[in-house]
């Protein structure tokens, strides 16, 4: 009898314990952030909990993007998503026409919250909005930009890289023949984005029809008939001739930059953080190259992450995300945020903010990104890509040009055998999202 | 929605309507009086019930038969967890791979249209496809034939290592203990063609190894991964059969002057024929779906899909592509090539075993 004492006793003091804690409104986070990143995160979240003492976000890490994706995905389907989830830029069509998300600027609007979205700078802009409405809150925005050992040019007998594929490929050779590295650069683990996405976008170049999908689900893949095919035959003379490497599974690329074995290294401007911890080189930055006959280039593209609502939960629980949303896109936050991880900052504001501060005077390298994301106006071929089943196109794509690496088709026949593949996926996509996407435009805009 | 009530009638599962009833016919022969329950078939078919005390066997010499008394309470009890198990673990899943592989819809489920078998059409019709059963099958035979190989040698052996035989073994068996990602993670840096050091030792030979660019390096490089750790599992099987196999018939041969190949080839390996036929059986389970850890650490199936095998196929369109019908077809596929190539070796090989000692 005792026992059932204390544990009817226990009971009541847990009753009364509830209603204390409450007061405060619970909501889960899902994301994908691991390692420096991580606990960057982390910070963020409790820096959010403790400037207010209504709301608690709650920040789960859940594996790579993937498996967030995946994760976010049976949830829902049981009926018991998050309120938030941290989704990759590639997962942009499949979100938005899932039916399961919140429109963010509806969700901001509807509570009150004046966030700038003219504010924000382009490229992060187009890239998450949709019918010129915010779609998803941006959140981790990168763009790649091209890291170089600077011993290594000027024992070449080189200021820095130069600006355009071409004169790049001189320099790279002359490295290699000079002695100085016999590595001139390294093959990115996600090449596909560097150096054919926004390479495309960076030159000028169309990578499907309708505005690169911005104008319709009935987009095609085009980029078997650009400047991407001569890319990729560059990509494989460089590879036949040992002045590009590939650093295989079991080893990262950027290890082979970072212990100073290849020279050069095209990588996302969110490596900062590691690069700067990792690198017992002499290291810099620059720009992207661009093709000798296009100039000016345009802007690059960006990469990363944003933070998407789901439907399904409570009018308190919408409060609380629309609080933090709205932290998330303040300035001080995005100046913080860019300065601890290497992120761009996604509005002018925090930008300016940083500037002012004179950030860029001891992290020179950390501007780039900014720099060449809002550089000119962005026009079709460079506003972003917007198309649906993304990450299968992708592989498909990757899969095509790993055959021209192993000397099993000529670049061409691998595009257009890319683009073949990409178009019968992205008419899936279509047939299964036919006629979707229309509550996102709810009034004549 | 319309998709459910087609599914139970889909000439997928032929057999299904047509065994139940045989099945229900059977019980409705029992006589009403006997305590039908709890008995097996072979004692109701022998007509005669012999006492269940003695616990003989009463059709078949060399069948067992557990007697568990009355009643079917501890017999049920005890199949209980498996049952539960099969249950949540197999055939839930394999009804909703069953289900998803004639739908077409998006991730989140909001759509779902009823597409027939144009996810198994789409597949056959597929290069991709066509070109990961043509590699699967190099890879499962590949690794068969050389765990088998290789493990068959290592037991053995085992004999022949007088000093330290404990730690011999367990040398061998150490490999199991390792999980499959780090195992591929291994493999791949050992092979990596710029850092690795066995790597470096093929380059020294004059073999221009390269697993990033060469398709074949890739497929070996799995093969190879993947039946290392594979061989210990092996081992263990062979090493146990090997003991038992009669001392007296080894001696026997080895006065009759067969040295100890020849003993190994005429006495021991026939007599070792169930283990490697069941051993054969595994190595194909094995390789058919318990691979995909070492492919994923190791190529990612790559380059240009040269080790892009089924099952990781399945998980790249499934988990990465978001591509469930399609994901759900190729799974329904695969376990129907592992029944099938399961049945075919029970059909053509089983009886070529001996079973007898």
């Amino acid at each position: 009898m005792k026992k059932m004492a204390f544990i009817a006793a226990l009971f009541g003091v847990l009753a009364l314990a509830a209603p204390a804690q409450a007061a405060r409104v619970e909501v889960q986070w899902w994301h994908a952030m691991s390692g420096v990143l991580g606990e960057r995160l982390s910070e963020l979240v409790e820096k959010f909990n403790t400037s207010q003492d209504k709301y608690t976000v709650v920040a789960v890490a859940k594996g790579n993007y993937d498996e967030v994706t995946n994760g976010v995905i049976a949830a829902y389907r049981a009926k018991r998503p998050p309120e938030m989830v941290q989704i990759a830029e590639r997962g942009y069509m499949t979100m938005l026409l899932s039916g399961a998300v919140v429109p963010v600027q509806e969700l901001l609007d509807q509570k009150g919250y004046k966030v700038d979205f003219s504010d924000f700078i382009k490229p992060v802009a187009s890239f998450w909005s949709y019918k010129g409405r915010m779609s998803a809150m941006p959140f981790n925005s990168s763009t790649p930009i091209f890291w170089y050992n600077k011993d290594h040019f000027q024992k070449a007998g080189f200021d820095k890289p130069a600006a355009t594929w071409q004169e790049l490929e001189t320099q790279l050779y002359a490295i290699k023949a000079k002695g100085v590295s016999e590595c001139g650069t390294v093959l990115p683990g996600d090449f596909f984005w560097s150096l054919l996405e926004n390479y495309s976008a960076i030159n000028n170049q169309p990578y499907g029809t309708l505005a690169n999908g911005f104008d319709g689900l009935g987009t095609e893949f085009v980029y078997n008939k650009t400047k991407v095919v001569s890319q990729v035959t560059r990509l494989k003379k460089w590879l036949d001739d040992g002045v590009m490497q590939i650093a295989g599974q079991g080893f990262s690329p950027e290890q082979l930059f970072t212990s100073g074995r290849c020279s050069t290294f095209v990588n996302s401007t969110a490596s900062h953080g590691n690069i700067e911890r990792n690198a017992k080189i002499n290291w810099s930055a620059t720009f992207l190259p661009h093709e000798s006959d296009i100039n000016p280039p345009l802007n690059s593209t960006i990469g990363g992450g944003a933070i998407w609502v789901m439907k399904g939960h409570t009018p308190e629980r919408y409060d609380a995300v629309a609080a933090f949303l709205d932290f998330v896109a303040q300035a001080e936050t995005q100046v913080w945020w860019h300065g601890v991880t290497g992120y761009v900052p996604a509005t002018n504001k925090a930008y300016a903010l940083a500037r002012e501060r004179g950030y860029y005077k001891d992290h020179p390298t950390r501007e780039i990104a900014v720099l060449q994301l809002s550089r000119g106006t962005p026009n079709d071929n460079s506003r972003g890509f917007r198309f649906g089943n993304f990450v299968q196109t992708m592989l498909a794509q990757r899969s095509e040009v790993e055959a021209v690496f192993t000397g099993q088709k000529q670049p061409q026949q691998a595009m257009d055998d890319a683009v073949k593949r990409g178009n019968e996926i992205l008419r899936q996509f279509e047939k299964l999202n036919a006629g979707k996407g229309t509550e996102w435009a709810p009034e004549a805009k | 929605m319309k998709a459910s009530s087609p599914i139970a009638t889909s000439p997928i599962w032929p057999e299904a309507p047509a065994d139940r009833p045989s099945g229900l016919t059977r019980s409705q022969h029992k006589s009403p009086g006997e305590p039908a329950a709890g008995r097996s078939v072979a004692t109701e078919r022998a007509g005669k019930a012999r006492a269940p005390k003695r616990g003989q066997p009463d059709r078949e010499p060399g069948l067992k038969r557990a007697n568990f008394g009355r009643g079917a309470g501890l017999p049920t009890l005890l199949l209980l967890p498996q049952v539960l198990i099969l249950l949540f673990f197999f055939f839930i899943p394999s009804l909703r791979a069953l289900t998803q592989s004639v739908l077409l819809s998006d991730p989140f489920g909001t759509t779902v249209h009823f597409v027939w078998f144009d996810n198994f059409k789409t597949l056959f019709a597929s290069g991709e496809y066509r070109q990961s059963l043509v590699t699967t099958a190099w890879f499962t035979v590949a690794q068969n034939v050389i765990t088998l190989a290789i493990a068959v040698v290592l037991a053995f052996a085992t004999d022949r290592v007088v000093r330290a035989r404990s730690v011999y073994r367990t040398l061998i068996l150490l490999p199991y203990a390792i999980a499959p990602a780090i195992a591929g993670i291994l493999w791949a840096f050992l092979f990596n063609p710029v850092v690795g050091p066995l790597a470096h030792m093929l380059h020294a030979l004059g073999i221009s190894w390269d697993p990033n660019r060469n398709p074949n390096d890739a497929l070996w490089l799995v093969i190879m991964a993947a039946s290392w750790k594979h061989i210990c599992y092996d081992y263990i099987f062979l090493v146990v059969g090997l003991l038992a196999v009669p001392v007296s018939l080894m001696e026997a041969a080895a006065v009759d002057g067969a040295g100890p190949i020849r003993r190994f080839f005429l006495i021991a390996l026939p007599m070792l024929g169930p283990t490697i036929f069941f051993l054969a059986v595994m190595n194909f389970i094995y390789g058919f779906f318990e691979t995909f850890a070492i492919i994923d650490a190791v190529t990612h199936g790559g380059p240009a899909g040269a080790t892009n095998i089924l099952v990781y196929k399945v998980f790249v369109d499934g988990f990465i592509n978001l591509d469930l019908g399609s994901s759900a077809a190729q799974s329904v596929l695969l376990m129907t090539f592992a029944l099938i190539c399961t049945l075919l070796q029970f059909r053509y090989f089983d009886h070529k075993v001996n079973y007898g000692v």
